[in-house]
Formats: structure tokens, C-alpha cells, sequence
């Protein structure tokens, strides 16, 4: 009966999506499903042409990096859904990272960056990744003297920031200006929900039943990005290559020593307390950011850690009601949310669900990486 | 005045010589302006031992490509034979990599003296500077913490669990270790040629003015007018990392100067009269650590001493005393002999150089859940 009345009202709900009509749940209102805007753009780093082009030059450049190996791209590659297709990211040389990474498509709408929101913005992401241990492991005067000595990059950031020489954080400005022309957004969702009712099958529709209904998976992914942009514990199971992977045990231990938790959660902590390390309550406990739905079709493995390989997989876990981790069952602390029960979906309802979330994808955005100029000698500086 | 202190010098060390090999056979001379051997300095074994073994593991670097004894190679005198370090992937070195052999009996570390503390701060600084070793020390921790042999090692040394407090500890007690021996002015086997070679030192040549004591250096900084390595600003990846270095350390106008300020990052004098200087090196083990001067720009320690003899090079900071020397051929000569006679043992086996096999990879550890971190 409950189900029938929410799967009424979400058929409303859908009809006149356009109009942005709240979809009743569980007695609180949550956005429905719209249509993607256009991102964004901060007053203090309007976007350019110039920028965008400095960017993505910055973007793929392994300078800026400790070694000058790793890149932005170097984990997040075009190919594999501008993240990477590991169930975690390859990490700095000599390391693993402990995270799955994330796409960059539409980056640009996030309030916040980073599987527990540690970065307030795009420009803040940037030097938080390259300069990360078990990521670029860059150090801002490294990082900044080498750009000094690329003159295609002299002449650009003088350019679009008007400064004699670059610097570091005006390129973390250029990559997050050319990280919000990554946008995708022209997808058989955003049409369907625009109005153009051919653009989902009639598979994918009742995949869409689901989603706001019997799977009320709208309840957290709702809204233009299909995210809620909130924190939840679903109790996603651990990472299984800490058991038997000393490197990736290293980076572990050396996360949760280098994030901050106390002696007594260092000794005991086996898996990732993700949110807690912001909020320091321990009823945050392994929570993570609701993932934003669109372009998932390219961006497997899913989660915070990449534990399942498939949309499927996925589909299939929320259908069991979620699962178990240390943070559910009590090991470290126990509050899984109370959003998961299992929904008692069929195989054809998954998969309906699955045809439904492959609709938040459109075309994949691939782009050509640019060619990046070299280092040369500085001018004598009685001619510059 | 000179020439009668000169003459006084030369009879004294001839005189201790004398006492020298009379008091026992190969024994050790005393010589003047504070030279004489390097005392050997006791260490707890097992802290040195452990010393050596994080001196020798790549680990200790960001992305595990160079350990200490990447520029620090034992058959070197613990330097790398090349004018200007290697630095970390990604950098390159503007600078020649010192010596380590008695770096704990001096005053003050690095060419320009910038830490002048101890060697914790000195093994913190090499393993954490970014274009060095760049090694966020808490991944260091943890890499360790995965090793079983560190585990063992530190709790034998009495550390307890690896921490990087402890890293900073023990590779200086393996610096310890490092001590000159056996040369032939400390066994008093010199040559005939190498002892004139010292009666200049100390006298006509005036190099025991800076160079004293038992490690052949005051550890104070002059300008000597050592000509700039063009190389620094000629490759880009040399002048860059220097950059990032004088941006850290507050040079001005860094972008456009073309020269090693040296020590002057330490006094920072408006008026620039301290650029330049860079610290007195030890005299010690030459033999084996050419090139010579701060930025390797000499090849040989006859460039050296004939640099020297022409009164340094061209500088409007140079240090007053630095004056012609008027030494003949056969003079420099000499004190090339004795120069060389100031080189003792390599310091290349198993006592100083950890000959086992350091795993590049990490062992899981068992029943990891079930193990407190």
C-alpha cells in the first residue's frame, strides 16, 4: 500500500518533472529528478577560452606532480571515465591509493570534492591531489618553479592571469576552470525529463518507476545531479586487497595517520571511516558522499571503493537492503543508515533499474590530450 | 712575521712527527692548528646497524627511486663523483654532494650552512626536501612499519615501534660510524713530499687559517670567488630546482639572479656583501670525492691548489685573506701529497655498507584484521 501511494505520487512526479514538483517520502520532501543546468562558475575564476586551454595543458602535465610522473590524467584518464578503472586509484609511484577515483564529468556541479567532501571546490581539489603522498606527492615550490621554466606557460598564465611569472595557485585556477568544461549533460535522462518521452525505452521507464519508487533510490539521488550531496553509511564491504596486499596496507595505515584519528582508532581501524575524518563524530562512521548517477555507464568500478563491477552489482547490493562493514556491525560502531531496506525487487526489476541508470550517460567525452611544451633555459634576465 | 711563524710551524711538526713515530710504531702525529685524527665516537651497535640499513633503502624516498646512498655511494667517501647531485626524479642538483665521512664532528651541515643543530635535523631535511628525497615522513612511518626486519631492528635498538622520531635518531648514529682512519698523516707515514706538503699547509700556503682542527675545517663560511657552474643555468632542471630552493628561502629577486647566494641565506645583509660564501670543507678523504668546491667546478686538487695559489677567483665579496700565494710548481705539488695523505680507508664493507638485500616490495601482513595497526 505504501509503495502504491509513493509510486502514484512519483508518476505525477515524473509527468510534470519540469515544473520541479517535490516528491513526497517517507513524510519528508525530496527534489525530484530534473533536467542539467549549465555549472557554476565561480565569480573569482570566470572561465576563457585562454584559461580552459592553460588548463587542460596543466591537467595532463606530470610536472605538476612530485616526480613528474603523475598527472591529473594519470588517474583520471578519458578513457576510463576520466577516473580510473581500478577498484582503487593507482596512486604516486611506490604507492596505492586507498580510494576509488572518482570521474571528473561534471566535477563542476559539486558542492564538494572528494569521496567525504574534504575539498570545498574544484581550485581546492587540484592541490589537494597533487600534492597528496598516495597521489602527485607535489610540493608547491617544486611545482611552481618548473612552470616558470615552460615558456608556452609564461606566456599563458601572463596571459589569462596577467602575472610575470605563474603561479601554483593560479594553476589550480586554469585546471578547475577546464574541469567545468567536462560536462555532460545532453543525456537520454535530461531529454526524457525535458520532455522528449522517446528518449528512454520502455525498459528504462520502468526503471524509472523503480528509482522513484519501490527502490526509492530518489530518496539520496535526486536532484539535477542525482545526488543529495549528503553522507551515508551503506555499509559497502571492505576493501578485500588490504587482507593480502602489503602496499596497499602501507597507504592504509599511513591514511588514517596522516587524516588524524586518535592512538586507540589507529590501532583498531581496518577500514575506512570515510566522513568522520571531517566531522569527528563517530556516528559519521564510514560514511560517504551519495554518488552523482551521471556518467556511471563509463566509470566502473563503483563506490568509495570500488567494490562492485557492474551497475548491476550495485543494483543488486541496495537490493538486499545494503551490506556490512565495520561500521555497520558494530566492530568500530554501528549506524548504517536506515534508508537501507532490502526492496524485494525481481531479476527483470534490476534489471529495469540498471537500463534506467545507463540513461544518465549519453556520449562519452573524450577529448585529445594536448601536446605540452618543454622546458628550456630562462631568458638572460637583461632581455626579458 | 709570517715567514718566522711559518719556520716555528714547521719545526713543531716536525718535532711532534718525531714524538709521534717514537711512541709507537705507525701511531698517530699530532699536528698543529688542531689537527690530528678524527676521534672514533662510540655508538649503540644496534642503532647504527639500524642506521645503516634505512641509509641504504630506497623506501625512504617519495616514490622509492634513490635512498641516501644514491648521491652518498660508500666507494665515494659517501659522495657521487659528479660536479652537481642528481636530486630526486624530476629535479636535478645544484649543488656537489659533500662528503659524509665526519659529518657528526661538525659544526654546521650543508654548503651553505643553513642547519646548524644537529644530525636529526640534518636526516629530517635530506628526507623530506622536496627536490631531495621528497618523503612525506608518515608514509615513511608506515612503509617501515610493513618491513619485519624494521620492526625487529628498531625494538632491538630499544626505539620500540618504528617512527619516523626514531628514523631521525638512527641514521645519525650510523653517520657516527663514519669516521676517517689509517690515512698516512694520521698513521704518520707520510712522504717526504706530502710532509713539505704539510709544512705549506700551515704555513706559506696559510690554508690551516680556515682549514683546522681535526676534521681540516673551521665549518665558517667565506667567499673564496669560486667560479658559478654555468651548467646551473644553462639546464633548466638545475636552475629550477634551485629556484624552488631560493623561493623556500626567501632569496630576492630570484628569478633573475644567476648565482649561488650561498650562506647568504642565512644572514640575508642587504647590501649583499655575504653572497657567495659558501662553508670550509673538510680536507679529508679527497682522494675519493673530486669534483671539488661547493658546485664541483674544479676536477682535481691540483685546479684546487693552483686556484688557490692565483689567490681564489674573481669576486667583489671575496674574502680579504684571500691573497696570491706565490707557490711554485713544486710547492703545489707538495701540498697535493700532502692533500691526498688526508685520505684513509674506504669505508666500503659490511661494517659501514648493508650488504643484504632490501625488499623494494611490501609483505602483506597476516591475519591483518585481526592485528592491531
Amino acid at each position: 500500500m505504501k509503495n502504491m501511494k509513493k509510486l502514484s505520487t512519483l508518476l505525477m512526479g515524473v509527468v510534470i518533472s519540469a515544473a520541479a514538483i517535490g516528491v513526497a517520502h517517507a513524510g519528508s520532501k525530496v527534489p525530484p529528478l530534473v533536467p542539467l543546468g549549465d555549472p557554476p562558475i565561480p565569480v573569482d575564476n570566470k572561465m576563457s577560452d585562454a584559461k580552459t586551454k592553460l588548463g587542460k595543458m596543466l591537467f595532463w602535465d606530470p610536472r605538476l606532480g612530485g616526480d613528474a610522473s603523475t598527472a591529473c590524467v594519470t588517474c583520471h584518464e578519458p578513457d576510463q571515465g576520466w577516473g580510473f578503472a581500478d577498484a582503487l586509484s593507482r596512486g604516486y609511484p611506490g604507492t596505492v591509493h586507498w580510494r576509488n577515483s572518482q570521474t571528473v564529468i561534471n566535477s563542476a556541479y559539486l558542492k564538494k570534492q572528494f569521496w567525504a567532501g574534504s575539498a570545498a571546490s574544484n581550485e581546492k581539489q587540484a592541490p589537494s591531489a597533487a600534492k597528496g603522498a598516495v597521489a602527485g606527492n607535489g610540493e608547491n615550490d617544486v611545482m611552481e618553479a618548473r612552470l616558470a621554466f615552460i615558456p608556452e606557460y609564461r606566456a599563458l598564465f601572463k596571459e589569462v592571469f596577467g602575472t610575470e611569472w605563474p603561479l601554483i595557485a593560479d594553476a589550480w585556477k586554469a585546471i578547475a576552470a577546464f574541469e567545468r568544461t567536462l560536462i555532460v549533460k545532453d543525456t537520454p535522462v535530461d531529454k526524457y525529463l525535458a520532455g522528449d518521452k522517446k528518449a528512454l525505452s520502455a525498459q528504462q521507464v520502468r526503471g524509472m518507476k523503480l528509482f522513484n519508487g519501490k527502490a526509492n533510490c530518489i530518496s539520496c539521488h535526486n536532484g539535477a545531479l542525482a545526488s543529495d550531496q549528503k553522507y551515508y553509511n551503506l555499509g559497502v564491504p571492505t576493501v578485500e586487497r588490504w587482507n593480502d596486499d602489503g602496499l596497499a596496507q602501507v597507504t592504509f595505515r599511513y591514511e588514517i595517520y596522516a587524516k588524524g584519528v586518535t592512538q586507540e582508532l589507529y590501532r583498531k581501524l581496518k577500514d575506512d571511516p570515510g566522513f568522520y575524518f571531517r566531522s569527528k563524530e563517530k556516528t559519521d562512521m564510514g560514511k560517504f558522499r551519495t554518488a552523482p548517477l551521471r556518467y556511471t555507464k563509463f566509470t566502473a568500478p563503483y563506490m568509495h571503493n570500488g567494490a562492485f563491477w557492474d551497475l548491476k552489482e550495485v543494483v543488486e547490493f541496495y537490493n538486499a537492503g545494503g551490506g556490512q562493514n565495520d561500521f555497520t556491525d558494530g566492530t568500530i560502531s554501528k549506524n548504517k543508515t536506515p534508508l537501507l531496506k532490502p526492496l524485494g525487487l525481481s531479476e527483470k526489476e534490476v534489471d529495469d533499474l540498471v537500463a534506467f541508470l545507463e540513461g544518465f550517460s549519453g556520449e562519452e567525452l573524450r577529448v585529445e590530450a594536448p601536446k605540452l611544451p618543454d622546458y628550456a633555459p630562462l631568458p638572460n634576465p637583461a632581455t626579458n | 712575521m709570517k715567514v718566522i711563524s711559518y719556520k716555528k710551524r714547521i719545526t713543531t711538526a716536525l718535532f711532534a712527527g718525531l714524538i709521534g713515530s717514537t711512541m709507537l710504531s705507525g701511531a698517530i702525529v699530532a699536528g698543529e692548528n688542531g689537527h690530528g685524527p678524527v676521534k672514533m665516537i662510540k655508538v649503540d651497535a644496534k642503532k647504527a646497524a639500524l642506521g645503516k640499513r634505512l641509509f641504504f633503502d630506497v623506501k625512504l624516498s617519495g616514490d622509492s627511486a634513490i635512498s641516501c646512498a644514491t648521491c652518498h655511494q660508500p666507494d665515494k667517501a659517501f659522495t657521487d663523483g659528479l660536479a652537481l647531485s642528481k636530486a630526486y626524479p624530476g629535479s636535478k642538483g645544484f649543488r656537489n654532494t659533500p662528503t659524509l665521512m665526519n659529518a657528526a664532528v661538525r659544526k654546521n651541515w650543508f654548503h651553505d650552512g643553513r642547519i646548524g643543530t644537529n644530525l636529526n635535523d640534518v636526516t629530517r631535511e635530506m628526507i623530506t626536501e622536496d627536490y631531495i628525497m621528497n618523503m612525506d615522513m608518515r608514509m615513511m612511518q608506515e612503509r617501515i612499519k610493513q618491513d619485519p626486519v624494521y620492526v625487529k631492528m628498531f625494538k632491538e635498538a630499544g626505539y620500540g615501534e618504528p617512527s619516523n622520531g626514531s628514523v631521525r635518531k638512527a641514521i645519525p648514529e650510523f653517520l657516527k660510524t663514519l669516521t676517517s682512519r689509517n690515512s698516512d698523516f694520521d698513521k704518520g707515514t707520510m712522504s717526504a713530499a706530502a710532509k713539505r706538503g704539510y709544512g705549506l699547509f700551515n704555513g706559506k700556503a696559510n690554508c690551516a687559517s680556515c682549514h683546522s682542527g681535526a676534521n681540516f675545517t673551521n665549518d665558517k663560511p667565506y667567499n673564496r670567488g669560486v667560479p658559478e657552474n654555468p651548467e646551473i643555468w644553462a639546464d633548466p632542471m638545475r636552475h629550477m630546482t634551485y629556484v624552488a630552493f631560493g623561493t623556500f628561502m626567501g632569496i630576492e629577486n630570484i628569478m633573475n639572479i644567476r648565482r649561488d647566494v650561498g650562506a647568504h641565506i642565512l644572514t640575508h645583509k642587504a647590501d649583499g656583501s655575504d653572497v657567495g660564501k659558501f662553508t670550509t670543507p673538510t680536507l679529508r678523504e679527497l682522494k675519493y670525492t673530486a669534483p671539488y668546491m661547493h658546485n664541483g667546478m674544479f676536477k682535481s686538487l691540483f685546479e684546487v691548489v693552483s686556484f688557490y695559489n692565483q689567490g681564489g677567483g674573481q669576486d667583489k665579496n671575496k674574502d680579504p685573506n684571500m691573497k696570491p700565494l706565490g707557490l711554485t710548481f713544486g710547492e703545489q705539488q707538495d701540498l697535493v701529497a700532502f692533500l691526498e695523505a688526508l685520505s684513509g680507508d674506504v669505508l666500503n664493507t659490511g661494517a659501514h655498507v648493508w650488504k643484504d638485500k632490501i625488499p623494494s616490495n611490501y609483505a602483506a601482513i597476516k591475519n591483518w584484521r585481526a592485528v592491531k595497526n
